[in-house]
Parts: C-alpha cells; structure tokens; sequence
C-alpha cells in the first residue's frame, strides 16, 4: 500500500476515534441522543482530506503518520475545548481551518524543494528576533497574566514568540550547518555564538518575564548545538549556564520566585501575605489557587476518567474553577474527562509524533535538513514534557500551549507550519531512497 | 425516564469505546509505520563502522591489518633512531591532540599530514600545514604512496620508511 492510502486509512480511523469523543460531549450537552454532531467531525476531517489531496501531489513519499495524528490530537483538543465553551470551540475551528490553508499553501510553494529555505537563514533569524522582541514595544505589545508575549493590533491578539521559534529553528539549521565544523573542535573563539544566544534567551527571558518560552527556545538551541557537533560538553556548559543566568535573574524576577514558592509549597497551613487581594490568605485560595484545582481535577479523574463532557469545571453557580482551563490546562481537563488511560494516550499520540520526527532526521540526507527536523521535533517534545510537567507539579508551571490541543490561534497556525515542513523533509528523504 | 437511561447507558458505551479506539489508533499507526520499514531496505548508512566491520568479517576473509614501520632520523622532539609502528591512520603536527606529537619542533603545523598504512604500503598526505610536507625533498600535493627507504620531512624532522 502507497505512503497516501496508509495516511487516508490512518485519517479515517482518526475521524473514528474522533467521533465517539464528539458523540460522548454532545450527548451531555444536549441531554439527548442524536447525530448532529457528525457536522463538526466531517468539517473537521473534510479540512484534513483536503491537506490530504493537496499532499498526494505535493509531497507523494511523506511520512504517512503525520497527519493522523495531528488530525486526531486537534480533534481532542477542539472536544474538550467545545465542551468547555463551544464559542471558543468555533473560532478554534476557523483557526484549524487557516492553519490547514497555511499547511497546503506552504506544502504547494516549497514542493521541489524547502532547501531554498536555508539560503534565506539570516533573514530567518533576524525576523526571530524582532518578532520576539514585538512585544516589548510600548503601545504594541499587551500583558496577559503577568507575562509580556502578545501584541494586540486593532481586535486581533497575536502571540509572536510561537512564529518566532520555527522562524529561529530555520536560523540555526542553516547557521550550525555552516558552523559545525568549527564548532565540533571547541577552540573558544567559536564559543562567541554560543554566548550570543544565552544572552538573547536571558534578555527574553527579562523582557517578557516568561521562564516557560526561554527555556523551551534555549534547550532547542542545545539540542541542535548537540545534533550538529555531538559534542556532550556544549550541553553541560548551556545547562550550567542557563542555570547561573537564572539563578542570578532568580530575585530581580517575582514572577518567576513565585512560580518556584507555588511549585513546591502549593498548600499552606497558615495564612499568607496575598499579594492579588492585598490580605493574608491560605497560599491554596491564593497564588497556587489555579495549579491546586486542577490537580483535584486531574485527581478527580481516576483511571478511566469522568466520560468526555461529563467532568466538572466550574462551581454549583457555573463559575469556571480553573482559570485558562482550554489553554495552559487544557491537559487537567483531558486528564479528568478522559483519565489516566485517556490522557497517556495523548501523551503517546506526542511520542509517536516525536519518534517519526527522529526518524526523518535520520533518514534524512543533508545536515540542513537532519538539523531543521531534529529542532522541531524536539520541540514538540520540550514544550509538550514542560507544559504537562507543569500542571502535574513536576516542574515549575509555566504558561505555554500544549502543541496542537490547546485553544490559541497563534499557536496553531505555528505547529501546521511545523507540520509542513516535516512532511517536506519526510518526503524528499524517503522518495530519494526510492528512487536511488 | 427511559431516555435518560438510554443516555447513560450510550455514554458508557462511548467513553469505553473512545479509549479503545484510541489505543487501537496508536496501535494502527505504529504498525503502518513498523510494516513500512520492512519493505524499503535498509541503507548502509544506518550501521555504525563496528558493525560494518563485523558484517563484512563474515564474508569476506581475513585480511592481516596493515602495518608500517618508520624511523626516526633526525628530530628536535623524537628520538633519533627510534622507532615508531603504525596500524591505523595516524596524525602528525604540533598539536596535542596529535598521535605523534612534535610539539618541540617550531617549523610543524598544530595538524600536519597523516600517515595511513594500507595494504598496498605506507600512504602520506599533507593536510594544510604550513611549511608543507616533503617526500624525499619534493613537496606533496595530494596522498602519495611510499616505499621504503622514502625520507619524509615534517618540520624539522626526518622519517625514515622502513617496511
């Protein structure tokens, strides 16, 4: 069976999956048995049957998991979103819609050949850096929870950081491709870069008072640094410095002193100093009020989980428990509705995600390519392990999306881009060991 | 009252069968994947030198790994009339990361030229140094064989070809 049909077959019985999920949250919404929510499935799934055909002609030989299970984890993400509010779950939906146009369109420009991408690199990582540092502009930029990341033009709210990452991806694909040579030798002139970059991310890291982006876009600079030279002591030394940098950033930044207090003392005995009412307050009712719900929540879920639509969210009166439940904690309400056998099924659709992406970077046969795939999926995998870590309370909660579940356009629209270009790679990579 | 308890009962139905199908899905795609690996051949890219090495040892016979002798002739960091005996590729340069270190010798460069034994006899070549690398006073260009009784000039030292 060609690489095409195994992916139509694989999306089909993603749309299946999909379904029960889509039948289970409007049967509670509704109160009633009825099939009127095949519309959302067959609008869903007819947006990826179209990335689909454009994908028969566009890249025939690529990797035929892909968008399946992209498919299946937007599908998830946009239930448990429409069961959350089904306002939100119809602009969710138009943004799954343009991230699917912006997947074909990029899939159509780059078919012969994505490689053009690597001569544009400095253009790449100048825009990476400009539209990290967006926000920062007064009258532009817009402050959400304490964290400087969007840029408000009109009614649109844009959050440049998730373009940002793909765009600085590119960059250092290109640039370590150049370099690794001279990297791989460790003479320390070659170092410059490297320091460069942990300035950068320590000045974002200041800027937008935002530990969750810094590390996730330094720990892919490691990586690639690693993928391009395999030299382990690149690592150690970025590690050893993000941490220095931190720890000496550590007091100058509340925000990010009171995430570390919530993380390891989320519950109090006594009352403390508040510092959202100005009273003394048990921390639980207070700073860490949001990570404690929503560990009941995930607690609430048990094993096999509460049923899809059937968990609870918000309070006798309909206030909502958590805040931004359909963004950073999308997977508390994943966990509950779905439980631990549920929400591990996402996290291993995540991993098989990852486990292609690894294997197109092997397979792959020129180092800018092996490089670009190698940044992107491990990624998806840093930014899955600290945004999932976060809400269990195994590392300090930062606010960034869980990639291709969470509510968010600008997130969306960044990972089909992602997409695209891993199925660009995937396709060049298997079809010239075909053709060879 | 019977609607609302053919509603629980579709939900149960539906919250077993979602987490079936989903497990089945990932069951699915890994699978499509795993068949697909063993239809398109393997490249040779994927083995490691070891393992090509082990593989090749099973088909092919034994080949006597090569081997050369050089002597020391006149040198500021070797003993003259010593011996040196080589197996594998082996670098020579001022450098200390070098197999043969001429860290004494002020007109070597930090990577000088290699030695490579091969089956058909002793291979030089010089690798971007400086002051370049001499066969029996001509320069090299590019990897040339040599017999015994070349003298090989690297810096200021002389290597004599014995075997």
């Amino acid at each position: 069976m060609s690489a095409r049909n195994r992916e139509l077959l694989n999306l089909g019985f993603a749309a299946l999956v999909a379904s029960a999920a889509f039948a289970s949250v409007s049967i509670v919404g509704t109160g009633l048995v009825t099939t009127h929510w095949l519309g959302y499935v067959g609008v869903i799934f007819g947006l990826y049957l179209v990335a689909h055909v454009v994908g028969r002609f566009a890249v025939p030989y690529a990797d035929p998991t892909l968008l399946p299970i992209v498919g299946l984890l937007t599908a998830i993400g946009l239930t448990v979103i429409y069961r959350l509010g089904p306002e939100d779950a119809r602009r969710q939906a138009v943004w799954i819609a343009i991230g699917i146009g912006i997947l074909c369109a990029t899939l159509f420009w780059l078919r012969f050949d994505y490689r053009v991408l690597e001569r544009y690199k400095y253009l790449f990582g100048i825009s990476a850096i400009v539209l990290l540092m967006l926000p920062s502009i007064p009258g532009l930029g817009h402050r959400v929870n304490g964290a400087n990341l969007w840029i408000k033009v009109g009614a649109m709210q844009f959050q440049p950081g998730e373009l940002a990452k793909i765009f600085m991806i590119i960059f250092l694909a290109g640039y370590l491709r150049d370099k690794r040579e001279a990297l791989a030798q460790g003479r320390l002139k070659d170092l410059g870069p490297l320091l460069l970059i942990w300035g950068a991310a320590m000045l974002v890291l200041v800027q937008t008072s935002d530990l969750g982006s810094a590390l996730l876009n330094f720990g892919i600079f490691l990586a690639m640094v690693y993928a391009a030279t395999g030299r382990l002591v690149y690592v150690g030394a970025g590690i050893a410095l993000f941490l220095a940098g931190s720890a000496a950033l550590y007091n100058a930044l509340d925000r990010v002193q009171q995430r570390v207090t919530v993380w390891l003392h989320p519950w109090t005995d006594d009352k403390v100093f508040c510092a959202i009412n100005g009273k003394l307050e048990y921390r639980q009712n207070c700073d860490s009020y949001q990570l404690v719900k929503s560990l009941y929540s995930i607690a609430n879920g048990g094993f096999g989980g509460t049923g899809l639509g059937k968990g609870t969210f918000t309070t006798v009166d309909g206030v909502q428990l958590i805040p931004y439940l359909n963004t950073d904690f999308i997977y508390s309400a994943i966990a509950q509705e779905a439980g631990l056998i549920g929400a591990a099924a996402v996290l291993l659709l995540v991993m098989v995600l990852v486990a292609r992406g690894m294997r197109i970077a092997l397979i792959a046969q020129d180092g800018f390519s092996k490089l670009l795939v190698t940044g992107l999926t491990f990624g998806l995998a840093l930014q899955t392990f600290i945004i999932v870590g976060g809400v269990l309370r195994v590392v300090p909660l930062t606010g960034i999306t869980l990639p291709f579940i969470s509510y968010g356009g600008s997130s969306i629209l960044a990972n089909f881009v992602m997409l695209a270009l891993l199925l660009l790679v995937s396709n060049r990579a298997t079809a010239t060991a075909v053709n060879r | 009252m019977t609607t609302a308890l053919d509603t629980e009962q579709t939900l149960l139905v539906l919250k077993i069968a979602f987490l079936v199908l989903l497990y089945l899905f990932i069951w699915a795609v890994v699978r499509s994947v795993t068949r697909d690996l063993r239809s398109v051949p393997q490249e040779s890219i994927v083995l490691s030198a070891k393992e090509a090495n082990e593989l090749r040892a099973r088909y092919e016979p034994v080949v006597p790994t090569p081997f050369a002798r050089i002597l020391v002739l006149e040198s500021p960091t070797l003993q003259p009339g010593s011996t040196i005996e080589l197996r594998e590729p082996t670098r020579v340069g001022r450098g200390g990361e070098n197999t043969i270190r001429l860290d004494g010798d002020d007109f070597a460069s930090t990577r000088h030229a290699m030695l490579e034994p091969r089956p058909d006899g002793l291979w030089v070549e010089d690798i971007g140094s400086t002051n370049g690398t001499l066969v029996n006073g001509a320069r090299v260009t590019t990897a040339r064989l040599l017999v015994p009784g070349d003298v090989v000039r690297i810096g200021k030292t002389d290597l004599q070809v014995e075997t």
